[in-house]
């Protein structure tokens, strides 16, 4: 906090005068002339600092900046300030001249705010634990579980695990990055072959070499040092830690590594070992490994006011981290070297060559599991063990199989993403067949079957889905629904009122038996029945999978299960088949939540007022290209927010 | 009775919680600790707090009585061999919590701050303020090896919540070093223990310490340095976070006298402790990880006690669970169903019953804890003595959200600073803060107030 504050002073100190107020100045007089008093009069009482009603502190929009940033909620307020919605009844009405006056200074700032593109703010991002084991791999060739070395972190943005926002670095962390670079090494180490292959030629004193130095030694206390072993090791050293950091060595980076060298070798007297070099590699090595340079995927941040297009280097790496979980690797490197990497026709080529490389399964493995939100659920399954006995941990890791291959084929082999809603096939192997019941298929490994007649098709038929949608004895509808909602379709309820009991399905006699009457009570009260009435009936649908997604026709093999239900609107169904198709008519909110998912996800952050135009670019693309994959990422990785930086420091004067 | 024999009675019953007992070791000598400063006479503080997720059993929590001459209540009831050390008070309340839409991520965030989170999925994740734990360990558990430990049960939250808009994260963590930082949490039990204890295990295979550690971490602190130069704000303040994290390593290695005294007490009888302690991680790893959660807690647990009876470390939090915990309770008899659900119990007395066999089973490993601790005589007295072990949740009734009249007890008198055997009752919505401050000045640190403090319960310092 203090470093920070510090920072912020120190920052405006140096950023110049006139820029600042650049940015705010009549403008933002104006927007405070207007807006306080209307705000002071109508909102703060409720909306302020201490109750913060809402969530919104109306406080907090001193500078036009801050109001861009909660561009959506202005929206939404100006909204319901038209419809009479708020101020609330028992307050005074706001005059139609207020109300003009608000909604007239705000829409003319949010709508210079989107006239100007803006990519938000770029924080440098940790590398998260899963692209710290594949860069690794990468580079080293050397396999590293760094999801279950380092401390599990939590996610940020749409819920993905890469955002910087929650990349912490602790010093638990830093003590393990130290402990996996040292066994890295030492692992490459105690293979020659491996080790011959970094480190190409040992260095070996001479015996006349090693008689100087005796010699020398006899007369002087001056640590010995000659030019062989350093110019061996620069050779080595220099081409590493370019590839290591993802850019050009600075002349300063490269005497700093060889000043470390020489230290290690010399002044510590590895050189009269007889594995030294080695062994001053080996260090040098660990050394790289820990550095900020490789741990953090920095960007240069250009002290001007614009937004700038980031350089050749910073785009293959914010390309390969995306669609690689990992480092780019020599050809993108020479291409951003070589071609200008901001063109599109080099930039669709390079991206196109790397979703057909098998480097890109990693994206499916990343992304699929996160924006399905099972990846705890199947980590530490909370299945009833009694109760289901036949889930084992070899069907849980089976489940989260289904969805990785499922979605790698869908994105590289039918390229349709509505596809992940709705279709007739799914990966399955033989364990997975047998949980679900499915016929004729027999071993380990995951194939394309049609299990239509199944019930399944589409991650709504996906055991991770239903599990992860379930309590440990029982299923669910209102969790299921809830989850279509947010996951899928990208709009989630609204949480409950407090004191309100919430998705109470326990008072159920019988558990899943009498649950279906209860939430029809439930949904006869006005405080429920908004949200209910949209979540309940895309659950009751599914209620033909049980709590770990296996089919059953009968409620403890007795009551017959009703899967018919009337979703918002009127539009009846009846059993999952249905509600799959009804689903895939919402193409518009689908194609909105994905557009925001996979921007997000390329950012490392949530989505922001000022990405709207870029969600919007996205979204048209699937709308227009039947929902494809590879259309929809080239649309993305050419857009603005991804190719562009703000310098941050123009964003100073936006936090108070 | 050996831990070892437990940790498989409990695998063989499959129960965990019903069993009895565990071993007192009437046989552990002084801590090591309480020779260091046998010369000053005066022994080191500690602190640990447990975290329940989910609130309780509102009807069973709160002993009837008030003041010295009360009846614990019946979760409490397996407190009763620690009763007299224990210090129970009602009444207290986490005020910033109330300010928030969200059930319960937000209130377990800055259960130890006192303040308000930012509600954010990811760009300024705030709690408010430092966590007391982080307080206490920048002042007395700054000389030791490990400033303070952070440990889990389960891995930590994935995901963000939509309508509340925020990350998840917030519901797995309570420890806090800088309010826009929360610490890593250790959940294995493996690591947790060879962190601090593999190299003095009888038998066990050393590993050297990298001779070159500290010249390398020296020269990162440039690489840092550079980097700075160009970068925005935002991004100084991430590489804050590497630095402050490569010094706290640096500190540890050139702290050598501290490890010097840590060495020194590891003494023969701990040495076997500590080899008892590894065959049962093993053991645990391969029989019943992922099956039987009391005998992980109970690991982590001893790994605590362990720590503060050598002086690795004098702070500790565990979380015995993130909140809107989902685990399965089924193995406790009578219970049915995750802990979320059923502490949603809309006031159905079977959910009610079940809930309170969930609460009595968070109950039932503090007591462990506190009886552990109690086994270690330590001066004059024991090593529960000289602590202050917090156990608390964030919400009362689980079905309400509820963040007034908390659920709260300390074991433990902090070197006889807090009064024990007590069940003290404050009015309605006394800041729980108020009970942070007080800790503070029972360890002699100096505070203005802490959090949303509004001034301290002098009811409770002797």
């Amino acid at each position: 906090m203090n470093t920070l504050r510090k920072y912020f002073v120190l920052a405006c100190l140096l950023v110049p005068f006139s820029m600042t107020f650049a940015a705010d100045g009549e403008d933002g007089r104006h927007w405070r002339k207007v807006s306080k008093p209307i705000l002071e009069k109508h909102c703060s009482s409720c909306h302020n600092a201490a109750d913060k009603k809402g969530g919104i502190d109306f406080d907090d929009f001193y500078y036009i900046p801050s109001v861009v940033r909660r561009g959506d909620m202005w929206l939404k307020a100006i909204e319901m300030i038209e419809t009479g919605e708020m101020p609330p009844p028992q307050k005074p009405r706001m005059a139609e001249h207020e109300k003009k006056a608000l909604k007239d200074v705000v829409n003319k700032i949010l709508d210079e705010a989107l006239a100007d593109p803006d990519p938000g703010a770029s924080v440098m991002r940790r590398l998260s634990h899963r692209e710290y084991s594949h860069t690794i791999k990468d580079l080293l060739d050397v396999d590293f579980n760094g999801q279950k070395f380092f401390p599990k972190e939590g996610s940020g943005g749409e819920g993905f695990d890469n955002s910087s926002g929650v990349l912490f670095m602790t010093p638990l962390l830093m003590e393990r990055y130290y402990m996996a670079a040292d066994s890295i090494i030492r692992k490459i180490q105690s293979d020659k072959k491996h080790w011959r292959q970094l480190v190409s030629t040992s260095y070996r004193p001479s015996i006349l070499r090693r008689s100087i130095n005796w010699i020398k030694g006899i007369f002087s206390e001056e640590v010995p040092r000659w030019a062989g072993p350093v110019s061996s090791a620069r050779q080595v050293i220099v081409p590493f830690a370019t590839k290591t950091y993802r850019g050009f060595l600075t002349q300063e980076e490269e005497t700093g590594l060889i000043a470390f060298f020489d230290e290690i070798y010399f002044e510590k007297e590895l050189w009269k070992k007889r594995d030294g070099f080695d062994q001053a590699m080996a260090t040098i090595f660990k050394r790289i490994l820990v550095s900020p340079a490789f741990l953090y995927r920095t960007e240069i941040n250009q002290p001007i006011k614009k937004p700038y297009a980031i350089s050749g280097l910073e785009l293959a790496t914010r390309l390969s981290y995306l669609l690689w979980s990992s480092m780019p690797d020599d050809t993108l490197i020479q291409v951003a070297y070589r071609e200008d990497l901001h063109d599109p026709v080099v930039l669709n080529r390079e991206t196109r060559r790397m979703m057909a490389n098998p480097k890109f399964n990693r994206f499916a493995e990343s992304f699929a599991p996160q924006w399905l939100g099972v990846e705890e659920a199947m980590k530490n399954p909370q299945a009833d063990k009694e109760l289901f006995p036949e889930f084992t941990g070899e069907v849980a890791t089976a489940m989260r199989q289904e969805v990785i291959d499922y979605f790698k084929y869908v994105f590289n082999e039918r390229e349709n993403l509505l596809e992940l809603l709705d279709s007739e096939y799914s990966m399955i192997n033989g364990t997975l067949a047998n949980h679900y019941g499915i016929e004729g298929i027999e071993g380990e490994e995951f194939r394309k079957v049609n299990v239509a007649n199944y019930g399944r098709g589409g991650v709504l038929g996906m055991g991770a889905v239903l599990t992860a949608t379930s309590l440990p004895v029982r299923t669910s509808p209102v969790l299921r629904g809830q989850w279509v909602l947010e996951q899928i379709l990208g709009t989630p309820p609204a949480p409950p009122p407090p004191d309100v009991p919430t998705l109470e399905e326990s008072e159920a006699a019988d558990g899943e038996l009498g649950l279906r009457a209860v939430l029809e009570m439930h949904r006869n009260s006005p405080a429920c029945s908004g949200c209910h009435e949209k979540m309940d009936p895309i659950g009751f649908a599914l209620e033909n999978f049980d709590a770990t997604g296996k089919w059953r026709n009968y409620y403890k093999g007795e009551v017959a299960i009703d899967a018919a239900s009337v979703l918002p609107g009127g539009h009846e169904i009846n059993g999952p088949a249905q509600l799959r198709r009804a689903l895939a008519r919402d193409k518009e909110k689908f194609a909105e939540n994905m557009a925001r998912k996979l921007v997000s996800y390329a950012m490392g952050r949530g989505i922001q007022f000022t990405d709207t135009p870029t969600i919007r670019a996205m979204k048209k693309s699937l709308l227009e290209s039947n929902f494809n994959s590879k259309e929809v990422m080239l649309a993305l990785v050419n857009s603005y927010p991804f190719r562009h930086r703000r310098s941050d420091v123009t964003d100073a004067y936006a936090k108070k | 009775m050996s831990a070892n024999k437990i940790s498989r009675r409990t695998v063989l019953r499959g129960l965990g919680a019903s069993i009895a007992l565990p071993f007192l070791p009437s046989l552990i000598p002084n801590t090591a600790a309480a020779k260091k400063f046998s010369q000053t006479g005066k022994a080191p503080q500690r602190f640990a707090c447990l975290f329940m997720p989910n609130g309780v059993n509102p009807y069973h929590w709160s002993p009837e009585q008030v003041g010295t001459d009360f009846e614990l209540s019946r979760i409490l009831q397996p407190l009763t061999p620690v009763k007299d050390k224990l210090l129970i008070v009602g009444g207290l309340s986490n005020k910033n919590s109330f300010r928030t839409v969200e059930g319960h991520y937000t209130k377990t965030a800055n259960f130890l701050t006192s303040m308000r989170i930012t509600e954010t999925v990811d760009s300024d994740v705030n709690a408010g303020g430092m966590s007391l734990d982080q307080v206490m360990a920048q002042h007395i558990g700054r000389n030791s090896l490990y400033p303070s430990l952070q440990y889990g049960i389960d891995r930590m939250r994935s995901g963000v919540c939509k309508s509340t808009g925020i990350t998840k994260l917030y519901g797995s963590t309570i420890s806090w070093p800088d309010p826009k930082q929360p610490c890593s949490l250790e959940i294995d039990p493996r690591m947790a223990f060879d962190r601090m204890f593999r190299n003095y295990v009888p038998g066990k295979k050393q590993v050297a310490e990298d001779p070159f550690k500290k010249s390398v971490l020296d020269i990162v602190h440039e690489d840092a340095k550079r980097l700075e130069k160009r970068m925005g704000i935002e991004d100084r303040s991430k590489m804050a976070e590497y630095l402050n994290s490569v010094r706290a390593i640096e500190k540890r290695l050139e702290n050598q006298s501290s490890l010097e005294d840590f060495e020194a007490q590891i003494t023969p009888d701990m040495r076997q402790e500590l080899k008892k302690m590894d065959i049962r991680i093993d053991e645990w790893a391969e029989y019943t990880e992922g099956v039987d959660v009391t005998e992980k807690v109970r690991i982590m647990l001893d790994i605590i006690v362990l720590a503060f009876w050598s002086d690795a470390s004098r702070i500790a939090t565990l979380m015995l669970g993130n909140s809107a915990s989902g685990r399965n309770f089924s193995f406790l008899e009578g219970v049915h169903d995750s802990h979320h659900a059923i502490s949603h119990h809309k006031s159905d007395p079977r959910l009610l019953e079940q809930y309170a066999r969930i609460n009595t089973w968070h109950i039932e490993q503090y007591s462990y804890l506190l009886q552990k601790l109690n086994g270690i005589k330590e001066g004059n007295g024991t090593l529960l003595d000289n602590s202050m072990i917090l156990f608390g949740s964030g919400l009362r009734d689980g079905m309400r959200h509820s963040p007034a009249d908390l659920p709260i007890v300390v074991g433990g008198s902090g070197g006889g600073k807090l009064k024990t055997g007590l069940h003290h009752r404050y009015e309605e919505r006394t800041p729980l803060a108020n009970l942070y401050h007080t800790m503070l000045t029972a360890m002699d640190i100096p505070s203005n107030g802490f959090g949303d403090s509004t001034g301290e319960l002098c009811e409770l310092l002797v």
